[in-house]
Parts: structure tokens; sequence; C-alpha cells
């Protein structure tokens, strides 16, 4: 019987004991401190929300279907922002992603690169659509360069952390056979990342539908322009619609692109 | 002719991995080495194409110092110098037939390669090398659908599309089962009597050693402890060899299928 009996865990000094109880009370203490803090009328706000619930929701509920066509156009819009942006994002990814591979490159010049994706990565959307309308006007151009520029961020590291992932025993063979840099890189590296890298870019094409219907709102094109009409004219009914059209466009696209991916890795 | 003189390696993290070793391997030999894991049997054969580097001594390929190549140089050796790998190095995703031709990368130019603008001669010679493996019904198949004995087999074709005057097999059976290894061995063999090419293979079975081997090189620790032809080998020199008695697992078996 005895054999089957777990030795004793090695006993917590308790310096450890005590570090663990002040971590503790430190962290309750701060959200304490927070919630004091906020200055809110906590009885006010019930009462206004739920009025204005009674109020907005059964309109968002019962959507405006004369605005379809415009919806509909704006839709469209919103996905050619969103591919265009991709598009060119996946395509200036792949130099950054081989410039950051530490195994292409080296060391440093891998750090450094990834170090650029990183900081063009930090940059919002938002932000650099403002930026872009400022350069090329407020139009869907600027949308597709904001989603352009920062998605390459992104896939940029993602296709990095990918060719460091390789075989590179098959590098190695290619090496032994007396291939040069250049026919290695087309010969074992581009056919092990490849797949990976569309997958990702579809991935990514996934994520910036989302972010291309907000950027109407700063006037970037796309159907966020009709959202931020919509709210400021109250039209809840048209607002409706407007919901109603990007949840189904984003989940048809999540579903097809999910599916793709699979199919691809 | 290949000729190690007073070569040695040291690791940067201090391991001996060849010390002070002294071979002449003339053209047209079937050597094996055979020694433990990590008595410098893969350090011995990656040195002859320059994937490692010797820190002392001369090593002649040809007669020629190779220790110093660079650049063109090194990939004119290592164009010469075919090698075979225990994991078959093969891209899975490409088709068996591309595999193959990557034999020709150190031929064929760069820019006509990555365009796939391969000579006729090329193709041709990649499909014989195929059918002499006995595997040229799976030229449009994806290298990752095929079996162990499979891959190896595409790889010799890859190295024999690569015409080269020498080939180094490292460790080429040990991922394969006995049937497997010795069909394998058998192609080796094959290879080097027909084509003439100088072949050096590494290997831990003692019986497949003796059994495919002209001549035997065996390495404990960095050093040459015997360098003789089959005939010369008995059950003595491989504990010589390994240090300890002869076991079980020493030996591939399956010799008879």
């Amino acid at each position: 019987m005895d054999k089957n009996v777990l030795p004793p865990k090695p006993k917590k000094s308790a310096f450890k004991k005590i570090k663990i109880i002040i971590i503790t009370l430190a962290v309750i203490g701060i959200y304490v401190w927070t919630f004091l803090g906020i200055d809110i009328n906590w009885a006010r706000a019930i009462e206004r929300v739920v009025n204005n619930f009674g109020n907005i929701v059964p309109k968002l509920f019962s959507p405006d279907w004369s605005a379809a066509g415009e919806v509909g156009e704006m839709i469209l819009e919103t996905i050619f922002i969103a591919f265009a942006g991709t598009l060119m994002a996946s395509i200036l990814a792949v130099p950054l992603g081989f410039l950051a591979a530490k195994n292409v490159t080296n060391n440093y010049i891998g750090t450094l690169g990834k170090w650029l994706l990183s900081a063009n990565r930090s940059f919002p959307e938002l932000i650099l659509a403002i930026l872009f309308i400022v350069a090329v006007g407020p139009n869907a151009f600027a949308g597709v360069l904001a989603i352009a520029i920062h998605s390459t961020g992104m896939l940029g590291k993602l296709y990095a952390e990918v060719i460091e992932s390789i075989d590179m025993d098959i590098v190695e063979a290619m090496e032994a056979s007396g291939a040069n840099k250049v026919q290695i890189l087309f010969f074992g590296v581009i056919p092990q990342v490849i797949p990976e890298f569309l997958s990702y870019a579809i991935y990514r094409f996934e994520i910036d539908i989302r972010a291309s219907s907000v950027l109407g709102i700063v006037g970037a094109g796309g159907i966020g322009t009709m959202i931020i009409f919509a709210s400021m004219n109250r039209n809840w009914n048209e607002m409706g619609l407007i919901l109603l059209a990007i949840i189904v466009v984003v989940t048809i696209i999540d579903m097809i692109s999910s599916r793709i991916r699979r199919k691809l890795v | 002719m290949i000729e190690f003189k007073n070569v040695g390696l040291v690791y940067p993290n201090g391991t001996e991995g060849l010390k002070n070793v002294n071979v002449k391997i003339e053209d047209g030999e079937f050597v094996v080495i055979v020694g433990l894991s990590g008595a410098g049997k893969s350090t011995f054969i990656r040195s002859i194409n320059r994937l490692v580097t010797p820190t002392s001594g001369e090593l002649l390929v040809d007669e020629e110092n190779i220790l110093t190549h660079k650049g063109k140089n090194l990939r004119a050796l290592r164009t010469k110098v075919g090698m075979i790998f225990q994991n078959y190095n093969l891209v899975r995703r490409s088709n068996v037939l591309k595999n193959v031709l990557a034999g020709r990368l150190g031929h064929v130019g760069t820019f006509r390669s990555i365009l796939n603008l391969y000579p006729k001669e090329d193709v041709a010679l990649a499909y014989d090398n195929l059918k002499r493996v006995n595997i040229a019904d799976k030229l449009y198949n994806r290298a990752d659908e095929l079996s162990g004995g499979q891959q190896q087999r595409v790889s010799i074709a890859r190295v024999l599309t690569q015409q080269p005057k020498y080939i180094l097999a490292d460790e080429p059976v040990a991922s394969l089962d006995p049937p497997t290894s010795h069909q394998v061995m058998t192609y080796l063999r094959k290879i080097n009597k027909t084509d003439k090419i100088t072949t050096i293979v590494n290997l831990h079975f003692i019986d497949m050693a003796m059994e495919y081997a002209d001549r035997i090189i065996g390495m404990r620790a960095g050093e040459v402890v015997f360098d003789g032809p089959v005939s010369e080998v008995t059950d003595a020199t491989f504990e010589e060899i390994y240090g300890r008695t002869i076991r079980e697992d020493d030996l591939r078996g399956g010799a008879d299928q």
C-alpha cells in the first residue's frame, strides 16, 4: 500500500506564503479603490438604460428594409476595402517576414525586423485611417491603406515565425547538393511556408472585415459611415439593418475562411 | 580519392568530434563507418562535404584541400559529393519529381531552376533514376504520401540525379524496418558497383556493415580505431570498436528477407 502513496509535496517556505498573501491583498485593494473612485449615480444610470432600452431595442429588431439597397452597397464596399487592404498587406509582409526571420537573416537583423513590425502594428487602424484621410482624402482608398499598413505588421511577424519553424534539415540537404542561397529559398523554404502564409492571410482577411466596418466612422469608406449617420439621426431602424448586415457578412466570411484554412494546412 | 591528413575537429563547446584522423579512401570503394552514437561517424562524413568544418589538418578531395573552400568552390565540391540522410530530408509538400530534380540545383543556373525550366535531359535523368530505385509510379505523388522506405528511395534517386562522384550516407537506414533497410542498402551497393561511385555509409548495425561493406572503419571517441577490409573483421574487432561486448540491438537482422 505504502508504495502507491505519493511522496509529500515540498513545503512552501514562509517567505513564499507571505508573498502570495501580500500580492492577493494588493490586487483586492486596487479593485476596491478603483470601484470607489468611479463617480456614478447608479440609480440614474439604471433608469436611463431601462428607458432607452424600451425605446431603442425594439427598433433595432425591426430593421428598416427600405435602406437595404444602400446598406448592401456599403457592405460590399466594406468587403472590398478589407480585401484590397489584406491583399496589399499579404504581399508587403513577405519580404518583411523573411527579413525578420532569424534563420534567414541573422539574430540582429531578425530582431530589428521584428521590432519594426511590432512598431508598425502598434498604430490602431482608426488612427492610420485618420492620417490617410489627410493624405488621400475621405474615401475608401484611405481605408484600404489603413488596413494594409496595420495588417502588414501582424502578417509580417506571423510569416517570420512560420519561416523560423521550417524544417532546416531540408535546407541542409539542399546545401549539401550544391544549391545556392536563392535556389534553397525557392526549393527548400517557399514550398514549406506557402500554405501557412495563405492561411494567415485569409485569417487576417477575417479580422480586416471587422476592422473595415468601423473605418467609416472617421470617414474612410465602408458601412461605418452609415453607422455614424444612423446614430446621429437616431434612426434605430436603419441601425438595426446595418448591424444585421454586418453580423451576417462577418459570420459567413468566418465560416468560409475557417473551412479554407482547414484544407490548407 | 578522399584523404584525411591529421584531421581534427573541436566543436565550439569544447567537444572533440575528430582526433587526428588519417584515412585514405580510393575511388570506387564502398566504405562503412561503424561506431556507437557520439563516436564521430557523422562528423567524419559531414567533414567531407563541409557541413561541418574540421579545425586542424588537411582534407583532400581529388587532391584539393577542401577545408579552405568558400562560396563557389564549396558549392562545386558539394555538387560533386552527394548526400543521403537518416530522415530523407525531402520537401514533404512537393511532389516526387520536383524533389528528385532538386538534385540538379548545383548544375542548373539559378534563373532556370527557379522558373522550373530544367533541360529535357535533366527531367529524363530524374525519371530514369526513379525507375532504377523502382519508384517511378509515384512520380507525381507528394513526398509526404510515401512510406519511409519509399522516401529513402526517392532521396537515393535525388542523389543519383546529382551525378556525384561520391555519395555520403549518414545513417540511411536508422529510421527503417529490417527488410526495408536491406532493400535500401542493396540499392546503394548496386549503385556503387555499376556507377563506380565511391560510397561512404554510417551504420551502427554490425551485421549490415559486414554484409554490404568492402572496407570497415571503426570509430570511438573521435578516433579511428580500426580500418581494414571486411575479411579481416571479426566479432572481437567490433568489441574493440564498441569498447564492450556485442549485444542483440547492435544487429539489424532480417538478412534473409
